[in-house]
């Protein structure tokens, strides 16, 4: 799960799913005290005002307990979002959804085929000890094991070795311009080895040290009750402002009360509907920030959506605005892609761009003209005959788009029919055939972990698992390697343009709406990046108080 | 008595013994394959590499031999690692067990207390304004779900007026007490009404006997005859049905866990059924199963220390 990503919380719901009747009914009860939100209208930015004074102690919320702070075993955003301030990376993703050089302080391409890292001189693990380049090939070389989660982004990595006393080569079956992004990520951390050999099976468990070198130690985590984390003292870059960060967890109306209440100073808020809960509330600050989730419809290859005319006609007939509106209080954006701009870590003028040309295809609020496109498409391909299933859980952003779709459909003359599951049945429609078996469309969400759209389009590969419809165009693939292996950014940017529009031309997904990452803060703090970098980026060491 | 007590154990065990395999079988039955999680992520979803995970976790092998082997390492005392925290299962249950335990014992309190209180209100002040508002404030009290009281609670006791915590499970006995109160009440409302239900009708039986007649007719007062011979005849059922019910919360925690944001054995247990975490789930179900036989059999061996008459009768059978 490492370049793809579903939003594995956006649901709210994932340790609830008996719940669901529970958890919704608090969340919704809230959800519908704040205003709504005016998607349009929220302004995406990248950080918040930087802070001016220190803090002691800040109480921080988590939508669940983290499975385990070791992410090469299993890695989530609960996880990342605490381990992100006690680990570092060899390139960080900054706010703005760009990447640096970092641990790595040197990176340097010789030719296409390799990359000379440089380790950064002067920097120690939390045990005092020097982080070494060979923590970093032992590091590079754990992510690489096949065990491991990130073992699917060095598929081109022909060699690592240790070229010098401090100096890293890697080298390259072909091109891979993803591969620095990678190191931005997960596959980039570097750990300590002898930590992680001395913890053996146990790393990452609680009750372990970390084996990082960030600006935060970690110092306990009780499981079930706590996580905390205290600035490091050896750090070798920048102090933070905030000493210590306490993490707890809950869900949906339990989150919303403890933010309500004080009894938390912020999160970031997953789910919209927490967003919405906590608008306007007083004591609370709400940032909306880059992402590269959406929510989509990822039609199977049954049934009447197997014809990409019929999916065109689908995607003319969405009300996408009512979506927003009605499901998500105005915190989503209607979108004609299926990554969302956070993705743009490059050519950001050209990516906006391509974008509202694809609007065409995938309308906010569809028209005369969209409808009278989408009925003569269905005229030419010839309406199925069976009506077309719609999979969803009971959860309310999902129910409001398998009901549009419902409409939808009905508005171009065919028939759809919903198929609510439980969350925890619902997750399965992603990775098993067999349970997509019974569904012809899934009300879903996704997110890529690194800034680039290219880590999202291999997805419409002929041979790719994510490509359900069966979509198989020659010209598709064979953009898709040339972008994936092109480093030049402006040159990939042309080639993942093209792309894009092939995808949306054959709407082997259909995009629904771009969901911004939320954060919410208590009034008197600031300096947390807003973005989804808050995965990547150290976000705590630049949180303070607004006044110093 | 230890006759009955050698019984009472040899049953405590089979029950456990049939209820460990049914636990076992059902978990194993739950839809979905848990390897799918275990792979980690879409990208090595291979029959490969399924194949693979599933030899690494047994779960290729029939389901009696696995049985066997979680039942084997059961009872040295090793259950097994989670699959989804990959942390020693019986770590997770004891970081956990304190917080679920404490909410019981709380709500347990609380329902006794109050429960059997109202009861024995209600049956002395038969046929009054008293006993009609008890009955109608019980029969209120048993029609709220405890999620809705939950709910209710928080908002106005949390939120609103902000005189409890609205999350967590605390620190430190007065820390726990303050944050356990409101769920505690949520859990214990249900159970407020069935117990002074049950007190109130064994008082009206006992008080309604020939001993009592008897009792009042040798002009015993009525503070006395109350004490001394309704209430102590009536404790049999009182006490059985306490018994049960706190039982049956130890399984029941979870809505109100959930509505608290504590981390307890029920929502720990939630949690692994959705992520297929086998370990995790059938402990957690093995150990709510214990307590459930555990509290009914302790009950069992008090009745008869409470009840004269149900000592007679177990020590001629």
């Amino acid at each position: 799960m490492t370049t793809y990503k579903r939003r594995a919380v956006t649901a709210g719901l994932a340790a609830a799913g008996l719940l669901t009747t529970v958890g919704c009914s608090g969340a919704d009860t809230a959800a519908t005290g704040g205003a709504p939100a005016d998607a349009a209208k929220l302004k995406l930015t990248a950080t918040t005002p930087a802070a001016q004074g220190a803090v002691a102690k800040v109480n921080w919320l988590l939508e669940d307990e983290p499975d385990s702070l070791d992410l090469d075993t299993q890695g989530t955003s609960a996880g990342r979002v605490v381990l992100t301030n006690v680990c570092e990376r060899l390139y960080q993703l900054q706010p703005d959804m760009t990447i640096k050089p970092f641990l790595a302080e040197k990176a340097a391409t010789p030719d296409d085929r390799t990359l000379v890292l440089t380790v950064r001189d002067g920097v120690t693990f939390h045990d005092g000890s020097a982080l070494t380049a060979d923590d970093v090939l032992w590091s590079l070389k754990r992510h690489a094991d096949p065990d491991m989660e990130q073992s699917d982004e060095f598929p081109n990595v022909a060699s690592m070795e240790k070229t010098g006393a401090d100096e890293i080569t890697i080298r390259f079956k072909k091109p891979d311009a993803l591969f620095t992004k990678a190191l931005a990520g997960d596959a980039g951390i570097v750990w300590n080895k002898e930590q992680v050999e001395k913890a053996g099976e146990d790393f990452g468990t609680p009750g372990q040290t970390d084996a990082c070198s960030g600006p935060y130690a970690l110092t306990g985590w009780k499981s079930g009750d706590s996580i905390t984390i205290r600035a490091y003292d050896g750090y070798w870059g920048e102090k933070p402002l905030t000493q210590e960060v306490v993490f707890r967890w809950a869900a949906d109306s339990a989150l919303v009360n403890a933010l309500k209440t004080g009894a938390a100073d912020g999160t970031f808020a997953e789910s919209p509907n927490t967003a919405s809960a906590l608008r306007g509330v007083k004591g609370l600050t709400q940032y909306y920030g880059l992402s590269t989730a959406t929510l989509d419809l990822i039609p199977t290859e049954r049934g009447g959506l197997k014809d990409p005319k019929i999916r065109k006609a689908l995607s003319l007939a969405l009300d996408r605005a009512g979506i927003a509106k009605s499901g998500y209080g105005g915190f989503v954006e209607p979108w004609a892609s299926p990554v969302g701009s956070g993705s743009w870590g490059y050519a950001k003028t050209e990516f906006t761009a391509a974008q509202k040309e694809l609007a065409a295809t995938s309308p906010a609020s569809p028209d005369a003209d969209d409808i009278a496109e989408a009925k003569r498409l269905i005229k030419e391909a010839g309406a199925p005959t069976e009506p077309i299933v719609i999979g969803t859980d009971a959860t309310q952003g999902r129910t409001v788009v398998a009901n549009a779709v419902r409409a939808a459909l009905q508005r171009i003359g065919l028939k759809g029919t919903i198929k609510t599951v439980p969350t925890a049945q619902f997750e399965e429609f992603y990775s098993d055939p067999q349970a997509r078996a019974e569904i012809d469309v899934l009300v879903a969400d996704w997110y890529i972990s690194k800034s680039d759209p290219m880590g999202f389009y291999d997805n419409g590969l002929s041979d790719s698992s994510n490509n359900w419809v069966g979509f198989k165009d020659a010209t598709y693939d064979e953009k898709v390697r040339q972008a994936l292996g092109t480093l030049d950014d402006d040159e990939r940017a042309t080639l993942a343009i093209d792309v894009q529009k092939l995808f949306a031309d054959a709407a082997v997904w259909i995009p629904v709406a771009q969901v911004p990452s939320v954060l919410v803060l208590d009034d008197e703090l600031t300096g947390a990046p807003a973005s989804q970098a808050y995965l990547y980026y150290p976000w705590a060491a630049g949180l303070g108080a607004k006044k110093g | 008595m230890p006759v009955r007590l050698a019984r009472l154990l040899a049953g405590f065990l089979a029950t456990l013994f049939a209820a460990s395999f049914v636990i076992f079988a059902a978990v194993y039955a739950a839809p979905g394959d848990p390897a799918v999680f275990l792979a980690g992520g879409r990208d090595k979803l291979t029959p490969e590499r399924l194949a693979a995970v599933r030899a690494q976790y047994h779960l290729d092998e029939p389901l009696v031999v696995q049985y066997g082997r979680w039942l084997w390492d059961c009872l040295h005392l090793d259950l097994g690692r989670s699959f989804k925290y990959s942390d020693q299962v019986s770590d997770l249950l004891a970081a956990r067990l304190p917080t679920t335990l404490a909410l019981v014992a709380y709500a347990t309190l609380l329902f006794v207390v109050l429960g059997v209180g109202a009861g024995v209100l209600a049956a002395v002040k038969q046929s009054t304004w008293v006993d009609s508002a008890v009955v109608g404030g019980t029969t209120l009290a048993a029609s709220v779900p405890s999620f809705v009281a939950a709910i209710a609670l928080v908002s106005v006791f949390g939120v609103q007026l902000g005189w409890f915590p609205v999350t967590g499970s605390g620190n430190g006995f007065a820390g726990t007490v303050h944050h356990l109160t409101l769920p505690a009440l949520s859990l214990a409302l249900g159970a407020l009404a069935l117990i002074s239900r049950v007190t109130r009708q064994a008082m009206a039986e006992a008080a309604a006997s020939d001993h009592v007649e008897a009792a009042r007719a040798s002009g015993i007062p009525e503070r006395e005859i109350v004490r001394r011979h309704v209430l102590r005849n009536a404790l049999g059922p009182i006490v059985t049905m306490c018994g049960l019910v706190m039982a049956g919360m130890l399984a029941g925690t979870v809505v109100v866990e959930t509505a608290f944001g504590m981390s307890g054995i029920g929502s720990l247990l939630v949690g692994a059924i959705n992520t297929h975490d086998f370990p995790v789930a059938q402990a957690v179900l093995l150990l709510m199963v214990t307590g459930y036989i555990a509290v009914t059999t302790v009950v069992d061996l008090v009745h008869p220390l409470l009840d004269p008459r149900v000592r007679e009768e177990a020590r001629t059978t």
